[in-house]
């Protein structure tokens, strides 16, 4: 459990460490993607929604300490978009390797739409609705070209620290 | 204390995602009524004193791979740019020689009127070592904190202190990093003054985009391509954020609007912020304060 808590812990520093100075610099369209939000959905993907859940508040709550937003707003989304990756897994039969892509890309999408409506109803948003959309979806298609790299690796560290089945609660 | 094995239990789940919802809630809230003095904004600067170093570390390995990365990117347009500033030179040239001149002169005015403080800051040499985790802020760490004497609104340039270019200020210091916002961010306005006409208004940032410079009375004589500088204005005494005279970027769009009460100006930068890699950090204000 110890183990699986310092994978998870190394796993969010890297993320946010990558985000903020290799990605800064390789943008697209001048968007970087967001590492976090692919972690929580690989993580829930992998792991189902309560462990989804869990590292989503988790990431969420790291990068929102980095932020001058109103700190919460990240950790209240990424924990939604775990549990809601998680609980659509079991219904995802298909074995094509495009499904962690898709569902990466529009989980980062929706994601980023619910975290600015959040943050637009608490009045600290005033970029307006159309630059809002296409960091959302540039967002989405960043983090979908990143998911056949972050995938396999995100599994091996997961699988690698997974504790014995036997899950207490 | 059920131990349970690989089955899914729907209602632990439903019921931790519930306690973590609130908990996000709880923090928003906390935040929110804290401000800058409450625990989780401490929590913040905490965060980012301890990142700070790695940040820097990884700066350091990736910076010259960058490099040469933006360095093939750009190739194919280095001989245009070559030839284009040779042209520049010559002319920045002649006007420097023009310009000595009048410096001189206003230097001595300033002597006289004891404006000098004003006009040459103090600066602290820092290195940028990440730019912001978001989308949705423009921000820069650079790697000189509190412990070398920065304090939140300072300004920050690029260049020297003899001819700075306006980056933006300093918004939260740890002991060892700060936190500037660039002017592009949307949250940034800086009172401007357009050269030639003299025309005033306020630089917004915006996003990724070109500045936006608003409230310009649209009488004024701008063409494009006209220089912008921060505008020092004193109230009661206290000066600005900004001290005047620190070039922020070149007009590039005069757009008249309908209603002719204004004319918003858009305005390209004169920092490339992508390929910002030393800054100065501008510290007479504080000083002056608190002398």
């Amino acid at each position: 459990m110890i183990r699986r808590g310092l994978a998870i812990a190394l796993l969010i520093i890297t993320a946010l460490l990558l985000q903020s100075t290799v990605f800064a610099q390789l943008r697209l369209l001048g968007v970087r993607p967001e590492l976090l939000y692919l972690v929580t959905i690989v993580v829930a993907f992998q792991e189902g929604p309560a462990e989804g859940s869990v590292v989503g508040f988790l990431s969420g709550l790291a990068q929102d300490l980095l932020l001058n937003e109103p700190k919460g707003i990240l950790a209240l989304t990424l924990t939604l978009l775990g549990y809601a990756v998680g609980m659509l897994r079991p219904f995802i039969v298909s074995p094509s390797p495009l499904v962690p892509t898709i569902l990466a890309a529009a989980g980062t999408v929706g994601g980023v739409v619910f975290y600015v409506v959040v943050s637009f109803l608490l009045g600290n948003f005033s970029a307006g609705a159309r630059f809002a959309l296409q960091v959302a979806l540039l967002t989405g298609a960043y983090n979908a070209v990143l998911t056949p790299i972050a995938f396999p690796l995100l599994r091996r560290v997961l699988e690698g620290s997974r504790p014995r089945r036997v899950v207490r609660f | 204390m059920a131990s349970v094995g690989a089955r899914p239990r729907p209602r632990a789940t439903r019921l931790l995602v519930a306690s973590l919802v609130s908990a996000s809630l709880v923090i928003i809230t906390l935040d929110y009524r804290g401000g800058e003095a409450g625990p989780l904004a401490s929590l913040g600067r905490a965060a980012k004193a301890s990142i700070a170093p790695l940040q820097e570390l990884v700066t350091d390995l990736v910076r010259p791979v960058a490099t040469v990365v933006s360095g093939i990117a750009n190739l194919p347009s280095l001989a245009e740019e070559n030839r284009r500033l040779r042209e520049e030179l010559a002319t920045a040239l002649t006007e420097v020689r023009q310009t000595r001149f009048q410096a001189e002169q206003l230097r001595e005015l300033e002597d006289l009127l004891g404006l000098r403080a004003e006009l040459d800051p103090q600066g602290v040499p820092a290195v940028v070592t990440a730019s912001g985790v978001s989308n949705f802020e423009w921000t820069i760490t650079i790697n000189r904190g509190s412990n070398d004497g920065i304090a939140v609104d300072m300004p920050v340039v690029a260049g020297s202190a003899e001819s700075p270019r306006l980056v933006g200020k300093v918004i939260e210091v740890t002991p060892i990093s700060a936190e500037v916002e660039l002017i592009l961010d949307r949250a940034s306005a800086v009172a401007a003054v357009v050269e030639g006409s003299g025309a005033v208004g306020l630089v917004w940032g915006q996003g990724n985009e070109d500045l936006l410079m608003e409230g310009v009375d649209p009488d004024a004589d701008i063409r494009g391509d006209e220089s912008v500088f921060t505008k020092g204005y004193r109230v009661d005494g206290q000066p600005g954020l900004y001290p005047p005279g620190i070039l922020i970027g070149q007009v590039s769009r005069v757009s008249p609007t309908g209603n002719s009460l204004e004319t918003p100006l858009r305005i390209r930068p004169a920092v490339d912020f992508a390929t910002l890699d030393f800054v100065l950090v501008l510290t007479t204000r504080a000083r002056e304060a608190a002398s």
